[in-house]
């Protein structure tokens, strides 16, 4: 942390030749030198710790040696969960949806009480480095494993596309390119350390990466607070008088001139539809609000990548408090992301600020509020940061699953770990590539495109953990029945979102596309899971012996 | 375990030892905290709601009929356009609703003025809408004097009193080719934008202030966030105190 204040020391020394050149006239636009050196330094920073903790072999490469403790793990939970999705999707839900977006915060948060409760301990004690490998050992398949594998790399696609999303858009804001370059070269930049350091080097740079997203995302907060006069000093709390401003509305203030960086009075007609529930403008209704929540709960209980954190503890206990440190850091930012959506309604309420990219409204909302630009900077690069330190997360999981679960469990069983760990790298450059292509098509908002990976956990991975972790009558042909309705009910809500987006209408598309729209299917898909391998469970034969032995002895004792 | 070795069985329901039974009466009374404490407070929040529609919309569906019937009296005129701008100035509009609301305001301050004040008017709009297509940066001081030159007299037209950001977003929407005619079509429109926009589901929930927010905004966005923690924390200890108790080994 020395060197990284040092740079930023450095960085900040520079500030006077910087923010000429940054004078935000324009919220998008030209190279904006101070905030990419900020980048390139953080991002420098990264590619150090991870050549400096670099994995060893293969254990390290998976599990990070299982040596890291339960504060520092419970900063990598958070850093590795706090995405692009969290930094900069919430705010845009929000600032788009008002009372809607607060699902997205509440399911991201609570799913963590049913992990820490019916999962993270018993997990830990199970024993294995991957989600598949739980899957295949505990219903006692290599089908299900491969199965298992296959879906833990779709979900790490589907996560890491939106954070690709975010990463680009970060990129394009501070270089002045394209979008589609700033995808190519950030994603080029997240493969590079992440194929160098592995999880260790993942896990001490998650720790670093969570400072620096904290702070990165509460001093413009505080700013921002004390510079249009609210309690400052608690930005999480004081946010709470401008939600009341926005719905009772602003006037124009006479005797103090408070304006945006484009001269407009920081000034607001009456809008309750920012936190009234499920407003009418926003098109979003009671139903929406649960099915997501509910989604995005069981959805963080099934994530291949959260799930995985577990296996770096030492002992149960330790993956028990992980959650506790982790949830307690995530909550940090959680409280404090929706002071941005409600300063950059009133920010950008002026019609001539124009309409801006949502997924942008953090920055854009610092930016408007006269932030100094440096510190703009360091609030992007602290989004980039989110983004890359839950990206590499997803790497490993995906090419664990990849070499792990499905070469050398299913393939190859007596592959060298040398040549194990070129499979995961191989399997990592593979998915860097696939996502790299999905995000090109900016489909959807960075946390709508998140979303859709904790439904398809939520119907696949998250029954086969539960049910697996909590009764032992749950058998192979249950599973089985499970993973096809949930993999059943998944197909039809992605076919029909994809069907959306392509501009093909498919039979009661309006019908299907409320019910089970991309972002929440879970909420009706992991139930039906539930039933289905609780029915063919019954009707089918005991599970083995060794197994529920293994159950008793090892998970439950 | 007390079962033989021939008789293994989990199942969260069944439980077979006491440290297991106490587990499960724990997740259950956790669970039980949590999902009320989360769903419960939203389905409170949906039982008690009622659709409350803000002053503008009570001030433009007194004027509704004449609007509808093409009245240019200039009382009810200011009242649709002040009801008009209270949507204008949100954040989020349909592209279809703003054109209509554009129209309505537009054609009113015609109507309202009188003619010096259209004359005036229409001559420093059609200044400003030259400057608007010319003009790239929006704080230069041709752009922002033109556009605060119009600023008294379009509060004179709608009778907005200064502090009024509504006459800062008049300035910025009101179209010299709005001005003619108003549509029976874009009429029909306003009214779909008023009932739309205008009308909130509200409740005791929603009205109460807590620490500056409104009551139930502050319990999803700040208070679960701190019982998920406080949960989690219960968790650990009872689970601590328990293994200690029953002797099990992590």
């Amino acid at each position: 942390m020395k060197k990284l204040s040092l740079l930023l020391f450095i960085a900040l020394l520079l500030s006077p030749v910087c923010s000429a050149s940054v004078a935000a006239t324009h919220l998008e636009g030209s190279f904006k030198l101070g905030p990419a050196i900020i980048l390139i330094i953080i991002l420098v920073l990264f590619v150090l710790v991870g050549i400096l903790f670099r994995a060893k072999d293969t254990t390290d490469f998976y599990a990070a040696g299982r040596g890291i403790s339960r504060v520092g793990s419970g900063m990598a939970i958070a850093s590795n969960w706090m995405s692009a999705a969290s930094f900069l999707g919430m705010a845009a839900l929000m600032y788009g949806s008002g009372y809607h977006g607060l699902a997205y915060v509440v399911g991201w948060t609570g799913g963590y009480v049913l992990l820490l409760i019916l999962m993270a301990g018993q997990i830990r004690r199970y024993g294995k480095y991957t989600a598949a490998d739980f899957i295949g050992d505990r219903y006692y398949s290599q089908g299900l494993r491969a199965v298992g594998a296959i879906i833990a790399i779709f979900i790490s696609i589907a996560y890491c596309v939106g954070q690709f999303g975010g990463i680009g858009l970060m990129f394009k804001w501070v270089m002045g390119i394209n979008y589609s370059a700033a995808v190519i070269i950030g994603g080029t930049v997240v493969l590079t350390y992440t194929l160098i350091s592995g999880m260790l080097g993942v896990t001490k740079n998650m720790q670093i990466q969570y400072i620096i997203i904290i702070i990165s995302f509460i001093i413009p907060l505080f700013i921002l607070t004390a510079k249009f006069d609210y309690f400052w000093l608690l930005p999480q709390i004081g946010y709470g008088s401008v939600v009341s401003d926005v719905i009772a509305g602003l006037p124009v203030n006479e005797t103090k001139e408070l304006i945006n960086s484009l001269g407009h009075d920081y000034a607001v007609v009456p809008s309750p539809e920012f936190a009234m529930p499920w407003d009418p403008p926003t098109g979003k209704t009671f139903f929406q609000w649960i099915a997501i929540a509910f989604s995005l709960m069981i959805g963080t209980a099934g994530l291949p990548h959260v799930i995985q954190r577990f296996y770096v503890v030492p002992k149960a206990r330790d993956a028990r408090w992980s959650v506790v440190w982790g949830l307690f850091f995530i909550c940090i930012l959680y409280w404090s992301a929706p002071a941005y959506a409600a300063f950059g309604k009133v920010l950008s309420a002026h019609p001539e600020v124009g309409t801006l990219a949502k997924d942008a409204i953090v920055v854009y909302t610092a930016q408007l509020g006269n932030v100094h630009p440096l510190i703009v900077g360091f609030l992007a690069a602290g989004g980039v940061s989110a983004a890359f330190s839950t990206v590499s997360g997803l790497l490993v999981a995906g090419s664990s699953a990849f070499a792990h679960d499905l070469y050398v469990r299913v393939i190859n069983p007596e592959a060298s770990p040398r040549k194990q760990l070129l499979y995961a790298r191989l399997g990592t450059v593979l998915m860097a590539i696939i996502v790299t292509l999905i995000a090109l098509q900016n489909f959807a908002l960075i946390g709508q495109l998140v979303a859709v990976a904790f439904s398809l956990a939520g119907c696949t991975i998250f029954p086969l953990f539960l049910l697996g972790i909590w009764w032992s009558g749950s058998n192979k042909q249950g599973a089985i029945a499970g993973l096809i309705t949930g993999g059943l009910v998944s197909l039809i809500a992605i076919t029909y979102f994809i069907a959306g987006k392509s501009g093909v209408e498919l039979p009661a598309h309006s019908f299907i596309s409320y019910w089970l729209e991309a972002w929440y299917f879970a909420w009706i898909g992991a139930p039906l899971a539930i039933l289905a391998n609780i029915i063919v469970s019954k009707l089918s034969g005991p599970t083995p012996l060794e197994i529920r032995k293994f159950l008793i002895e090892q998970v439950h004792s | 375990m007390e079962s033989k070795p021939d008789d293994y069985h989990i199942s969260f329901f069944r439980p077979t030892t006491d440290s297991a039974r106490r587990n499960r009466n724990m997740v259950v009374q956790l669970i039980l905290v949590w999902a009320i404490a989360i769903f419960g407070f939203q389905i409170l929040l949906k039982i008690l709601e009622k659709p409350t529609p803000e002053e503008a919309w009570i001030i433009y569906d007194s004027v509704r009929d004449d609007i509808e019937s093409g009245s240019t009296d200039p009382l009810v005129l200011k009242q649709a356009s002040r009801s008009a701008l209270s949507i204008l100035g949100k954040v989020s509009i349909d592209p279809v609703h703003r054109d209509a609301l554009d129209n309505l305001i537009s054609w009113s301050a015609y109507n309202i003025a009188d003619s010096a004040q259209k004359k005036t008017l229409v001559e420093k709009l059609q200044k400003f809408e030259r400057l608007k297509t010319a003009e790239v940066d929006l704080r230069s001081f041709n752009y922002k004097s033109s556009k605060d030159d119009m600023l008294p007299l379009l509060q004179e037209i709608y009778g907005l009193a200064p502090h009024d950001v509504r006459s800062r977003i008049a300035s910025v929407h009101i179209n010299s080719g709005l001005m003619q005619n108003m549509s029976r079509k874009n009429i029909s429109i306003v009214h779909e934008a008023m009932d739309l926009y205008l009308v909130h589901n509200r409740s005791v929930l929603t009205d109460i202030k807590f620490l500056g927010f409104p009551f139930h905004y502050f319990y999803t966005a700040v208070f679960l966030l701190i019982l998920f923690v406080g949960l989690c924390w219960v968790y650990c200890v009872r689970t601590d105190m328990f293994n200690k108790k029953y002797e099990i080994a992590d």
